[in-house]
């Protein structure tokens, strides 16, 4: 019997547990049902879940077994038998175990709280796993590659028949430049946007402006990273950088920085909006009681009691800027430049990480390994970000609650 | 600012600080306050009484123009201050709150220091020269609320780790650093113990020397251990408006009777 059809079969065991549980239970209350320790509907879940669980873990341990080659494609047959056979036992001990005074309500509940356990444990069993591969890798790069030369090395020039020189200077450099202005073009435009949405505009500029502003958000960044290319970069070099002899190239620094600065704008209006919109009116009545006018109470109580918050919005900012490709791929260009130029081309650790890895190359050449050196310099770096903005945004919460 | 005052309640003891005539309120279509005409004197604490709902918080909230902070809110009628129209085209809603300080039913500190939260209007009016002069109106203000022993030593910590009471207070006291002619108090006790309340009741007997006190309240007991004047508000009507003794002991309207007997509201 195919898995598909045993997962099917227990599917309907267990349903027909639910009902057959639900009635038994209401059965053997007798007249009052309140003399139950729980209501009927735990019962015929309990059922349902004694058949369910035991058969999903027979058949997802099946499938393992199948994928690593420890069980033949043929025993497939046997392990949806044996998954089923498990679906009717544990209906069968479901029944029998139900009477007005068995605890179902306590036994469901266990039962949803390690579910919710085991998803959570997912997403944190993924991370380290991520962390653990790139380690591992990482490992493999600084046993080929000199450590000093990868973190204080000022050129990155990859060759693939030796002799590389893979300094991660230059990268770093592009990146944190190419953030730098995109914060410096997202952070005022998004800021002043959010104070005017949420402090002056009306209820109907409002339900106007803020889904206009969070379409940005829905462009995919490839599309900001076309529009990089064909019309803010030659525009940058026709308009600014040839006529005072800057450079003539158009990648350059400033048109990644200024249109992933565009990308970045409604993600830091729409996370300021919230934030400012969660400072208690009280605290604005309080001001305006005084006799501020509407400025000095923004400037000198909504905002000074929302900026945690918004230094969290800038900082989680800051971790897409850092971690942005498409738009410094089609924008700057992927020439590793250490430069205070910013019309010249420059690139970033994420545009090299997928150069170094595209192309048929063995994995075991520094050359390659350098893309995991790479993504865990740029993992910790993101990661100090999220904490320090973490930090930050729940100390604002303490405050208000 | 204190000496005009104080000059001033020599000459004038029981003169009319706020005229409101025909004032009507809505939210929306909702008729909120209909056809308030009250006199409210200077050095005076008025209190203002009636069930949930009634208006005397919307009256509140006229005299400082803070309805204007409310998109859907209209008030028309007239409202004298000093015989000054304060909804005429050429008032500005900011200078007026100057005059007319608010205090609100929740304490609301600024998250500022508590010496910042004192000192922020005389700061924005520039009522001080100098850091001197800044100083000590915030002691001052601080003294006049009864919480200056409290927190003389610890002005540089945040306004928000006080307690309830205290904030409640620290509110007063920034409301009164402004050296406001008018001073609103919506439900100031409402979220404070009986302590607390004890302290901020003494404290708004203080103020009527300076000036006059308006203040919304629950409870009748309050109104009348502090209030010389009284006005009962039901359903949006001012029912009665009179002397405090008179309102609780012969009240001239059968519904204000019904109110302080606890048979309505």
């Amino acid at each position: 019997m195919p898995l598909s059809w045993a997962l099917l079969a227990s599917l309907a065991l267990a349903a027909a547990g639910y009902m057959v549980g639900r009635s038994r239970a209401f059965a053997s209350a007798g007249a009052d049902s309140r003399t139950l320790h729980s209501r009927p509907t735990y019962h015929g879940m309990s059922v349902a879940l004694l058949a369910l669980i035991p058969a999903l873990v027979i058949m997802v341990l099946g499938a393992l077994a199948r994928m690593t080659g420890l069980l033949s494609a043929e025993a497939g047959g046997v392990v949806g038998l044996l998954a089923l056979g498990a679906a009717v036992i544990g209906l069968g001990i479901g029944v029998s175990r139900i009477n007005a005074g068995f605890m179902a309500r306590n036994a469901v509940e266990k039962i949803v709280l390690g579910f919710l356990i085991f998803c959570s444990t997912i997403a944190i069993a993924t991370t380290l796993g991520i962390i653990l591969s790139l380690v591992f890798e990482t490992g493999n790069f600084f046993s080929q590659y000199d450590w000093r030369a990868f973190f204080f090395g000022t050129e990155f020039v990859p060759r693939f028949e030796g002799n590389s020189r893979l300094g991660v200077l230059p990268l770093l450099w592009g990146t944190l430049y190419i953030s730098f202005i995109a914060l410096l073009v997202a952070v005022p435009i998004g800021l002043f946007g959010a104070i005017y949405l949420s402090e002056y505009a009306g209820p109907r500029t409002r339900s106007l402006a803020k889904p206009v502003i969070e379409v940005l958000a829905g462009i995919p960044t490839i599309v900001y990273g076309l529009f990089a290319l064909v019309t803010v970069g030659p525009m940058l070099r026709d308009a600014i950088a040839q006529p005072l002899g800057l450079g003539s190239s158009a990648s350059s620094v400033m048109t990644a920085g200024l249109v992933m600065g565009i990308m970045l704008i409604p993600f830091v209006s729409s996370l300021s909006d919230d934030i400012i919109n969660a400072v208690p009116q009280s605290l604005r009545d309080g001001a305006l009681g005084l006799g501020s006018t509407p400025s000095e109470t923004i400037k000198q109580v909504v905002l000074p009691a929302a900026l945690p918050g918004i230094v969290g919005a800038v900082l989680l900012a800051a971790s897409r800027a850092i971690g942005e490709t498409m738009i410094v791929v089609l924008g700057a260009g992927a020439a590793a430049t250490l430069s205070l130029n910013p019309f010249e081309a420059m690139t970033t650790i994420t545009v090299k990480i997928v150069s170094q890895l595209t192309g048929d190359n063995d994995f075991s050449s520094p050359e390659t390994l350098v893309a995991f050196a790479l993504g865990l310099t740029l993992f910790v770096i993101t990661l100090c970000l999220n904490i320090v903005a973490l930090i930050i945004v729940r100390k604002y919460r303490e405050q208000y609650e | 600012m204190y000496d005009t005052t104080r000059t001033e309640s020599a000459v004038s003891q029981q003169d009319i600080k706020i005229s409101a005539r025909n004032v009507q309120v809505y939210y929306g279509d909702k008729h909120a306050l209909k056809d308030v005409n009250v006199d409210i004197q200077d050095k005076t604490v008025t209190a203002f009484i009636g069930p949930s709902g009634c208006g005397k918080s919307t009256f509140l909230r006229c005299i400082n123009r803070m309805n204007d902070t409310i998109d859907i809110a209209s008030v028309k009628g007239e409202i004298r201050l000093d015989g000054e129209d304060i909804y005429d085209r050429r008032v500005d809603p900011v200078q007026l709150r100057a005059k007319v300080g608010m205090v609100f039913q929740k304490p609301n500190p600024f998250p500022k220091s508590i010496y910042d939260n004192v000192a922020y209007g005389p700061r924005i009016h520039g009522l001080s020269r100098n850091k001197a002069e800044l100083d000590e109106i915030v002691e001052k203000s601080l003294r006049g609320a009864a919480l200056w022993n409290e927190v003389k030593d610890r002005l540089a910590e945040p306004g928000t780790g006080l307690s309830g009471g205290q904030q409640q207070r620290l509110c007063i006291a920034r409301a009164v650093a402004t050296a406001p002619e008018v001073l609103l108090m919506d439900e100031p006790c409402s979220a404070l113990d009986p302590i607390a309340t004890g302290q901020v009741e003494e404290l708004i007997d203080q103020l009527r020397e300076q000036f006059s006190v308006v203040i919304v309240t629950h409870s009748m007991q309050q109104a009348a251990r502090v209030s010389q004047k009284t006005a009962f508000f039901h359903l949006g009507n001012l029912v009665e408006y009179g002397a405090t003794d008179d309102i609780f002991t012969k009240p001239q309207d059968s519904r204000t009777e019904a109110y302080i007997s606890g048979r309505i509201g």
